[in-house]
């Protein structure tokens, strides 16, 4: 009975455990090398785009319920955030649990109501509740600033090595948190889910019940996401709550693979960095990020983890 | 006899298609009983208004005197019903072990899980008895077609339920697996299970179950014993005509 062996993928594995803390190691390594702040400000967003990839994960790639507005809870955590610490005075350890907070009952009241129908309403709602917010922040500009967003919050740390920092923790806890997650009773019911709905209810899964609260943690640390960002910056802006940062962090999940955790860090990381690394190509820079993208999807829709995992496993000479 | 099961008045249309009207049946404790009748007659949907997948026009199914026809179908489950499906079509990229597994995070196994008892040491028992605990680590997805029916079965045993109902279990086994079936469905049967089977193929059926209900067009048009059945002319013409053609 010991050997429920490799196959059982639910299982919490020591290389993937092992891998986490190599990464968590080398994250909190970087600053000592790399001193520049044009590096650390890159790697502080390669940080806030690894909880949202990851969190979007969660619910979409594990249950194949597509949320197409996660910006929803990314701008909406950040400018109550900044609401918050502008009018009232809270500092961001307190912004950042309570952005959270709002977003994690906004996901809760929009999944009560469109997680439970089948089919494109819950993507087609995410994805209206995003531009509505959009075009609220855009209208109501004496609250919200309109095109300007708002500017002059605190910071979320005196240096761009402690924003370095701070988001480097976080994306750390929210990895690990969603990682041991997934590999949990919770996250084997939303695969579940993801493979068969019908024969998960079947099987007495209340399935709406598993959605909506996946749903209510994804937005819950998006919010935290927003949050820290707005602080980070000094500044939130309507582009927080733009559907072309729904469609990034979608876009990063499915290059790094969906359904897994880890995937989405890579593409996060990957399309991050390549996209600044290609600012010299000037206008061709988003032809030639657009390109790679699509041929990455073409010919390895399971993502790049799936390409690396196989690999390996080639080289372990395990192949079957 | 105490009746598990009481379907009063069942009626269900698609449009204009009256796919099952005015429908009775009472199951008792560890009865075996099975549905007969030719493809379209209404036989699934008979399970997917009793299993909560689809809501009657008309009528009610009572569970243990309790009126379930309202109720959600995991809540269904929850209670005590399980079913399996005609197209087996189970959670493809998950391994045998981790398909048993799901239900075994129903509310129900929690439930009437022991204390101590770990989840997988029940869905490992349910794979020893469908023969199936060589291939435990496999994804579903590479199991033969007789194996995948075997699955899906202990993913219905798995809950515990008081009444299994098997949707066309027979259809697509060869004549082994179909033996093979048969002796696992004849030894629930002595250790009591309740179990509603619908049927296609007659023979391996009637060996199996006490009494028989046989549908045409969603009406009941014959129910006894298979003998009886075999023998009604209404049976015969609907049914067994149309398989003689064949």
């Amino acid at each position: 009975m010991e050997k429920l062996s490799d196959h059982y993928t639910q299982r919490i594995s020591l290389k993937s455990l092992g891998l986490l803390g190599i990464f968590s190691v080398a994250v909190m390594l970087v600053p000592l090398v790399f001193r520049d702040p044009y590096y650390l400000e890159l790697l502080f967003l390669c940080h806030y785009y690894v909880i949202l990839a990851c969190s979007w994960d969660l619910l979409s790639g594990f249950t194949g319920n597509v949320n197409f507005g996660h910006a929803f809870f990314v701008g909406g955590a950040g400018f109550a955030g900044a609401l918050m610490n502008l009018h009232l005075g809270w500092a961001p350890w307190l912004t950042l649990p309570i952005g959270g907070a709002v977003a994690a009952l906004c996901g809760l009241l929009v999944g009560s109501f469109t997680l439970k129908l089948k089919g494109p309403y819950f993507a087609a709602v995410t994805f209206c509740f995003a531009t509505l917010l959009y075009k609220w922040i855009m209208i109501r500009y004496d609250i919200f600033g309109g095109e300007e967003g708002l500017s002059g919050l605190d910071w979320l740390a005196e240096t761009t090595t402690g924003n370095y920092y701070i988001s480097g923790v976080i994306m750390i806890l929210v990895v690990v948190f969603l990682y041991i997650l997934s590999k949990s009773p919770f996250g084997l019911i939303l695969r579940s889910i993801g493979e068969n709905e019908t024969a998960s209810e079947g099987s007495g899964i209340n399935t709406t019940f598993y959605k909506v609260t996946a749903f209510m943690i994804s937005a819950g640390i998006a919010g935290v996401a927003g949050a820290m960002y707005g602080h980070a910056q000094m500044h939130v802006g309507p582009e927080m709550a733009h559907d072309s940062l729904s469609a990034l962090i979608i876009i990063m999940v499915v290059v790094g693979g969906m359904g897994s955790i880890i995937g989405p860090i890579i593409g996060a990381y990957l399309l991050t960095l390549v996209n600044e690394s290609l600012r010299f190509m000037g206008e061709f820079r988003l032809l030639i990020y657009s390109s790679a993208v699509v041929v990455v999807i073409l010919f390895a829709p399971k993502g790049i983890l799936d390409i690396v995992q196989r690999g390996w496993r080639r080289l372990a000479g395990q192949e079957r | 006899m105490e009746p598990l099961l009481e379907i009063q008045g069942l009626s269900k249309a698609f449009g204009g298609l009256q796919a099952l009207w005015d429908f009775h049946l009472t199951v008792n404790k560890g009865e075996i009983v099975g549905i007969i009748g030719p493809n379209g007659a209404g036989k699934t949907t008979l399970f997917n208004l009793i299993t909560g997948f689809l809501r009657p026009d008309s009528g009610e199914v009572r569970f243990r005197g309790e009126r379930i026809s309202h109720l959600k179908p995991h809540q269904i489950v929850n209670r005590g019903i399980s079913r399996t499906f005609q197209l087996v079509d189970l959670f493809q990229e998950m391994t045998v072990l981790e398909n048993i597994m799901v239900p075994c995070y129903s509310h129900r196994a929690r439930i009437q899980r022991k204390k101590g008892e770990k989840p997988w040491e029940i869905a490992l028992g349910l794979l020893k008895e469908m023969d199936l605990l060589h291939r435990t680590e496999e994804l579903a997805k590479n199991l033969a077609f007789g194996e995948l029916r075997m699955l899906d079965i202990a993913r219905a045993m798995a809950t515990e339920p008081d009444l299994l109902l098997l949707d066309e279990p027979f259809s697509g086994l060869d004549t082994e697996d179909a033996e093979i079936l048969s002796a696992i469905i004849r030894r629930m049967h002595e250790q009591g299970q309740t179990m509603i089977i619908i049927e296609h193929r007659l023979r391996d059926l009637m060996r199996l179950v006490e009494r028989v209900v046989a549908i045409v067009f969603g009406r009941k048009v014959a129910e006894g014993t298979p003998e009886e059945i075999l023998n009604n002319e209404e049976v015969v013409k609907a049914y067994l005509g149309e398989e003689g053609e064949e």
